[in-house]
């Protein structure tokens, strides 16, 4: 009997769950974008700089198989590769994503008049649209703050 | 520290520090080994978007047209070897599988019967396509494709990451 009721006092109403529920979705959502966003700049960041010679296609107005092409590669994955740890970090993050949302707005506009508006680049839209919510996000949760 | 409004205290700043060093030097190994990518890339000048119209490989038993370049290659390597082994899809012989196909897109690879071998001729779609290459029988024709992710519908958006294999009939590579 007196188990029954040490249960019974901890159990919480389904509402205040589901308010506990909401609550830590308004609190790690932000941090799971945020997250998600940095391994995308990360990965694409890391393999441009290993391997720019499979990106080179990409760079707009200058021979694929141009050095110049590489180095600007290698530049921007230097660039992806520090606003990804920024951004997982969460350093400067209004700044970090500021500047991947201007990144990937060039992305999207080179893909746009290279190739049209395909599910690419679409695809490429969604993440910039991320990047922009992280622009004026609230303060976050795991971030190095000091 | 404060940059454009924000404040990066410094264990943020050591990080990024070590972030760009280790970027740096991530950096100095792509340069170096820029040309041990793929064998030969199919980007040549080309950074539009390869795209339609819409054909697949066009493996065939008819002649060719056209001048063919005779080879007489010094097999290399094997492709198995290689770190690309693992993004070569068969176009040649058979029926190519449906990675293959996907591979192909923004390309046109032609393998023609010719004498003791085949003619294999592969370029970017809408463009003309260089003379065909000879390579004697047994040769089997593979299509490099590093990532699926830079093909929309007809169009290859990235070149770069592309190229043909040619490899005789024990897998070394002839091209």
């Amino acid at each position: 009997m007196t188990r029954i009721n040490a249960g019974a006092r901890t159990r919480r109403p389904p509402q205040r769950q589901a308010a506990r529920a909401l609550d830590l979705t308004a609190q790690w959502a932000p941090t799971a974008g945020r997250v998600l966003l940095g391994l995308v700049l990360a990965w694409f960041g890391y393999h441009e700089l290993v391997s720019p010679q499979l990106w080179t296609g990409y760079v707009p107005g200058v021979s694929a198989t141009s050095g110049l092409a590489a180095a600007l590669v290698l530049a921007h994955g230097w660039v992806l590769l520090v606003l990804a740890v920024a951004i997982l970090a969460g350093v400067a993050l209004r700044l970090a994503a500021a500047v991947a949302a201007m990144l990937l707005l060039q992305i999207v506009i080179t893909l746009t008049i290279t190739g049209g508006l395909t599910d690419l680049t679409l695809r490429d839209v969604g993440v910039l649209g991320l990047a922009i919510t992280l622009t004026g996000t609230a303060p976050q949760r795991a971030v190095l703050s000091r | 520290m404060r940059v454009a409004g924000e404040m990066i205290g410094p264990r943020g700043a050591a990080l990024l520090a070590v972030t760009g060093v280790a970027g740096l030097l991530l950096g100095v190994h792509g340069w170096t080994g820029r040309h041990h990518g793929l064998p030969s890339s199919l980007a040549g000048g080309q950074h539009r978007a390869a795209s339609h119209p819409a054909s697949s490989a066009t493996p065939g038993s008819t002649p060719s047209q056209g001048p063919t370049k005779a080879r007489s290659p010094k097999p290399g390597p094997r492709l198995s070897s290689q770190s690309y082994a693992s993004y070569s899809f068969l176009v040649w012989p058979g029926t190519p599988s449906a990675a293959a196909r996907a591979a192909e897109t923004g390309l046109v690879v032609t393998v023609h019967r010719r004498g003791g071998g085949i003619a294999v001729a592969a370029g970017v779609r809408a463009q003309a396509l260089p003379a065909a290459t000879f390579y004697p029988t047994g040769a089997k024709v593979y299509i490099v494709e590093a990532s699926m992710g830079d093909d929309s519908g007809n169009s290859d958006y990235n070149l770069g990451d592309d190229a043909l294999v040619v490899t005789d009939a024990q897998g070394r590579i002839l091209q």
